[in-house]
């Protein structure tokens, strides 16, 4: 039997990002706001110092920062037709856990989304009519604009001190730049980074080529800056551990170093770490909620009681908390009816590897996870899709992160898989190897969805969350496009060789790509394609937010992270201005 | 003064050292506190001997077949040349011995519960064996394969070459363990044990870490990164040694923070 | 009392080897010119026009005198030596003795006594070591970092124990306390002006105490064994 605990006013489930920035707000509001953490407390000193943090076969190779499979994991599979299976072992994407989450080990790529993203379908059909998506693709709009969202974007990256350069302020191109982005109220709070070579001859082969390279805006910081909590951060010394590792220099934006010092001094806030929350309880009509139950380490139960829940776990943690706990009706592919596990999506990555001469020392360990150089020339859509078949599109970079062997020693097409030739080709290519990543959209189909495993479950014998996914044919014919684009620039650059290697399906796990998962509890303005209103909230429980990556109707061009930030601050902004006053459902059906 | 030694100084002392040493040459040797150990020749021909002397630390988890097997196995698949050690020198099968013997031997961070079915390849690795156990059906079935006729460790390098080659291409069941299965963890292992840091018992003499250049564990570039194409000529820096260049080896950290 | 520490055997060698070093100036391939360690040692033992021998304070080896008033340099990285002097002749750092010294070398001069000092190291002399409070007070800075004041370890940058991240990041084993905490002091004051993103806002959360606690531990580590010595 659970023991029950004195009511609080706000619950936070997980005290990652969202969490954090929830928790820390809503404290200072006067709530008084606890924050479960399934994970364990750390910080950076002492935990994040060098250089046991710069450990290639720990942290990236057996992963110690994320969530432990031998607990709970994710079951996957490509297709309605197959059985899912668990992820044994994380490989394809990477959950964190643990105080802070997964921005405590991000790589600091700080994008907005675009204007057009989020009235996606609209625009679609009002530049290509009505036909052009393709029919199997369930693409919507989001329900808010970025003119809504753009203040919170503001709020976000000066929290983090993104370091960038604006390329369109207030609707006028900036030089330097970024000339495709929406418009933004006020410069990066920080300028950009140094550019590494790699991004130096990415920079002049596209600008041969016409594009319009810009730094890659940065939250892996490019000089010390104290932001509006107070917390300074410091320089990034580009030192080439930065995904899947934590800082030890305080250069990077993590809830630690930007926001949860905040928190933890208020006496409003209370944060337990390594309690896992098992489900949201709710009352007997099914339309509020009363609290969560949760096991502390020792697996003792308790029941949290609060007058709000925020769902603020991670994406996937996200949804599968709405069904172990009934909140929503879930999707169901094969009536198409329901909505929470629908509009799952990924992102849509590939490569283009350019081999030079042994005269450039590329030196790629020195890099932090977000210096470099891209370009947004064929992203979202900023070029005419009308001569093409396919919707959707890329940013392309040189924004290499590290040159951790392990897993970096790229060899030429045609190399042995292993044996002389294949050390031989290592030794002569590791220095003189330039990677360009495309970075792509990924859009909602009707076949991908996320609901609960029938037959696995976790540590406490709840049902594991089950992923149905494989790649739409659209975002395959938009990968081959934007990587040969990306092959172009690599002959640009002056390459000796230069390979291809543009996404193919079908969907697997053995290959990272990303921990971009979005979509399942996606946000809207119609109960009947979406979870949560335009403010985040449960259309079903009007005491449940559920904040997170989940929220997105689809995932667009670029890394969501900037995106699930200006979505906290919007919804804390409804929470607080709003919900607070009049408690209930702040949109009317 | 000889040229070596006066190298051997300037590493001891953090002057800019030599990334890149002659074959055979380990300065690191002559300070170790671990016990010395001499690489073994190349395998060309005739094997190395069964027990061979590149072990420097003994092996707590193979048996003497099991290592025979590995240390043949790793050193076609990173072989040695006349410029660069290859696996077998540089310890990759103290890695894996270390490695199997260790918490991700017996399942650290694997989901491991049943019911159990092979799946497609999206789906990755679906049996029910762990690291350890996976190696020992492998090693022992590869073995008993081998009773009676010329072991793996004996044969020529080329018929070890197309041994290895047909347990990659699959389709023979070692113990339990598809044979493409248990080559793809063999030569990942080998990859870790030869480009990890020195700490886990593998990459001796960070020798794979000079081989392309890699500086190591300490890195802080602010002042460098804009200046492309620098060469960095120092020898590279493990997390695990201290200020006298000492690397103390430590394979038992875990697979989790804090 | 004070207990004679054992002199580096390294240090010792180097000492003798230096009179082996006789290579001259070359131009690569590239039409790089190479640093000339000998011309260098020249200009180390007896000046260059207008110019007093380096080692009238840093010695002939580079290990200075042990007053701390000057650092030692033997065995430092050829670049951040290089980087120091043309720092003082540009006015980026700011010394009475080492402004005018380092606008009077040419730029082939600096390279060459850089590569000089580089390659040697000098004797480590025997000197006092800290209280075993101080020195694990160090330790633990040098190591971890403090939590309360989020300062991170110093080893993060300044490599195992200190030893340096050649080519830009100095090491600090071995160099005397007194130096490094008149670094400290400049840092923390502002008046130095290089690596302001990293150092000046380190220097400027630590106290006196842990400057002091630090420097201590920096100049015991390498040299001696580890183990700690009361006074």
């Amino acid at each position: 039997m659970a023991e029950r605990l004195k009511p609080v006013n706000v619950v936070t489930v997980g005290v990652g990002m969202t969490g954090a920035i929830m928790g820390k707000e809503l404290a200072a509001a006067g709530l008084k706001v606890v924050g479960i953490e399934r994970g364990p407390a750390r910080d950076t000193v002492p935990n994040f110092q060098s250089p046991a943090i710069h450990d290639e076969l720990r942290f990236a190779i057996r992963k110690a920062l994320m969530q432990d499979n031998v607990k709970e994991t994710v079951t996957v599979r490509n297709s309605s037709d197959q059985t899912a299976l668990p992820m044994r072992r994380w490989i394809g994407f990477l959950p964190g856990t643990g105080l802070g989450g997964a921005l405590v080990h991000w790589n600091g790529q700080t994008y907005r989304f675009q204007p057009a993203d989020f009235i996606y379908k609209t625009h679609l059909e009002e530049r290509y009519g009505r036909n052009f998506i393709d029919a199997e693709l369930t693409v919507q709009d989001w329900g808010v604009s970025y003119d809504e969202l753009e203040p919170h974007y503001d709020r976000f990256e000066y929290l983090c001190g993104t370091s960038g350069k604006a390329g369109n302020l207030k609707g006028r191109i900036q030089p330097g730049g970024n000339p495709f982005e929406g418009p933004r109220s006020r410069e990066y709070p920080t300028p950009p980074m140094k550019e590494p070579y790699y991004g130096a001859l990415f920079r002049k082969g596209a600008e041969r080529l016409g594009y319009h390279p810009f730094p890659q805006p940065a939250s892996t910081l490019s000089q010390p800056y104290t932001n509006p909590e107070g917390l300074t951060l410091q320089q990034c010394v580009f030192c080439g551990f930065c995904e899947r590792f934590a800082c030890e220099h305080f250069a990077k934006a993590s809830p630690q170093t930007i926001v949860l010092p905040a928190a933890l001094k208020n006496p409003n806030y209370e944060l337990r770490t390594n309690c896992q929350v098992l489900r949201v309880n709710l009352d007997s009509t099914g339309k509020t909620a009363t609290g969560v139950t949760y096991a502390d380490a020792a697996g003792q139960e308790f029941e949290q009681p609060a007058d709000i829940v925020l769902i603020t776990a991670y994406a996937l943690n996200n949804v599968r908390l709405l069904l172990n706990s009934g909140i929503g009706k879930p999707y169901d592919p094969s009536t198409a009816e329901g909505v929470v596990g629908r509009n799952y999506a990924y992102q849509t990555v590939s490569s283009a590897t350019i081999f030079y001469d042994t005269d450039v020392k590329v030196n790629p360990f020195m890099a932090s996870g977000a210096s470099g150089t891209v370009i947004d020339d064929f992203s979202g859509d900023n070029f005419d899709h009308g001569p093409h078949k396919f919707i959707g599109g890329a940013y392309v970079g040189a924004i290499m992160t590290g040159g951790r062997p392990i897993e970096f020693h790229p060899t030429p097409p045609g190399t042995p898989a292993w044996g002389l030739g294949w050390k031989e080709a290592v030794a002569r290519h590791y220095n003189h190897t330039v990677v360009l990543t495309v970075h792509g959209a990924s859009h909602p189909s009707r076949r991908n969805y996320l609901d609960l495993d029938p037959t696995y479950k976790d540590a406490w014998g709840l049902p594991l969350l089950r992923m149905t996914f494989d790649f739409p044919d659209n975002d395959i014919r938009m990968s081959s496009y934007v990587t040969e684009k990306a092959a172009e620039i690599g002959r640009a650059m002056g390459g000796k060789i230069v390979a291809a290697a543009p996404r193919r399906g079908p969907y697997t796990t053995t290959a990272y790509q990303t921990t971009h998962n979005t979509g399942g509890a996606v946000m809207g303005n119609d109960p009947k394609t979406s979870v949560l209103n335009r403010y985040l909230q449960s259309w079903d429980v009007s005491n449940v937010f559920v904040v997170g990556a989940s929220a997105f109707a689809h995932n667009a061009t670029y890394n969501p992270t900037n995106t699930v930030g200006a979505l906290t601050y919007w919804a804390l902004d409804a929470i607080k201005n709003r919900y607070l006053k009049s408690p209930g459902p702040l949109v009317n059906t | 003064m000889t040229d070596l030694s006066r190298r051997a100084v300037m590493k001891a002392t953090g002057a800019v050292g030599a990334s890149m040493l002659p074959i055979g040459f380990a300065p690191d040797e002559s300070s170790a506190q671990e016990p010395r150990n001499t690489p073994a020749a190349p395998s060309t021909s005739g094997a190395p001997q069964p027990n061979s002397q590149v072990q420097s630390a003994p092996y707590l988890f193979l048996n003497s077949e099991e290592a025979a097997f590995i240390e043949a196995a790793v050193a076609r698949l990173i072989p040695a040349d006349d410029r660069w050690p290859g696996a077998l020198e540089a310890g990759v099968p103290n890695y894996i011995d270390k490695q199997l013997n260790g918490a991700w031997g017996t399942g650290e961070r694997l989901y491991r519960s049943g019911p159990w079915q092979a799946g497609t390849p999206s789906q990755g690795y679906q049996l029910p064996f762990t690291p350890a156990e996976l190696f020992r059906n492998a090693i022992a079935a590869i073995n008993g394969e081998f009773k009676g006729r010329t072991p793996f460790a004996k044969m020529s390098a080329e018929e070890q070459d197309a041994y290895l080659r047909g347990l990659e291409a699959g389709g023979k069941d070692l113990g339990g363990v598809p044979s493409n299965v248990f080559f793809s963890e063999l030569w990942e292992s080998t990859v870790e044990g030869f480009f990890s840091d020195p700490v886990y018992g593998g990459n001796r003499n960070m020798i794979a870490w000079r081989m392309i250049g890699f500086p190591g564990a300490y890195a802080s570039y602010y002042d460098i990164v804009h200046q492309h194409g620098i060469s960095i000529d120092r020898a590279p820096l493990s997390l695990a040694e201290d200020v006298h260049g000492h690397v103390h080896m430590d394979p038992a950290i875990p697979a989790h923070l804090p | 009392m004070t207990r004679i520490s054992r002199l580096d055997a390294v240090g010792a060698i180097v000492g003798i080897a230096v009179f082996c070093l006789g290579s001259s100036a070359s131009v690569s391939a590239q039409g790089k010119r190479t640093a000339d360690a000998g011309h260098g040692a020249e200009i180390a033992a007896q000046g260059t026009a207008g110019v007093p021998a380096c080692a009238q304070c840093h010695a002939f080896s580079g290990a200075s005198d042990s007053s701390g008033a000057f650092p030692r340099i033997g065995g430092q990285s050829a670049y951040y030596l290089e980087k120091q002097i043309r720092d003082f002749a540009s006015s980026e750092r700011a010394n009475a003795i080492m402004s005018p010294i380092a606008k009077a070398l040419s730029a082939d001069d600096i390279a060459d006594v850089a590569e000089y000092y580089a390659n040697n190291t000098g004797q480590f002399p025997p000197l006092a070591t800290a209280d075993a409070a101080t020195y694990e007070k160090g330790q633990q800075l040098a190591r971890v970092g403090d939590a309360a004041k989020g300062i991170q370890a110093c080893n993060n940058c300044h490599g195992p124990d200190g030893a340096g991240i050649p080519p830009a990041v100095p090491y600090l084993a071995g160099q005397y306390a007194q130096y490094i905490v008149f670094e400290m002091q400049m840092w923390k004051r502002g008046f130095r002006k290089s690596s302001p993103g990293s150092m000046a806002l380190i220097a400027k959360q630590l106290d006196d105490q842990q400057i002091a606690a630090v420097a201590a531990y920096y100049q015991q580590v390498r040299g001696s064994s580890a183990s700690v010595i009361s006074k």
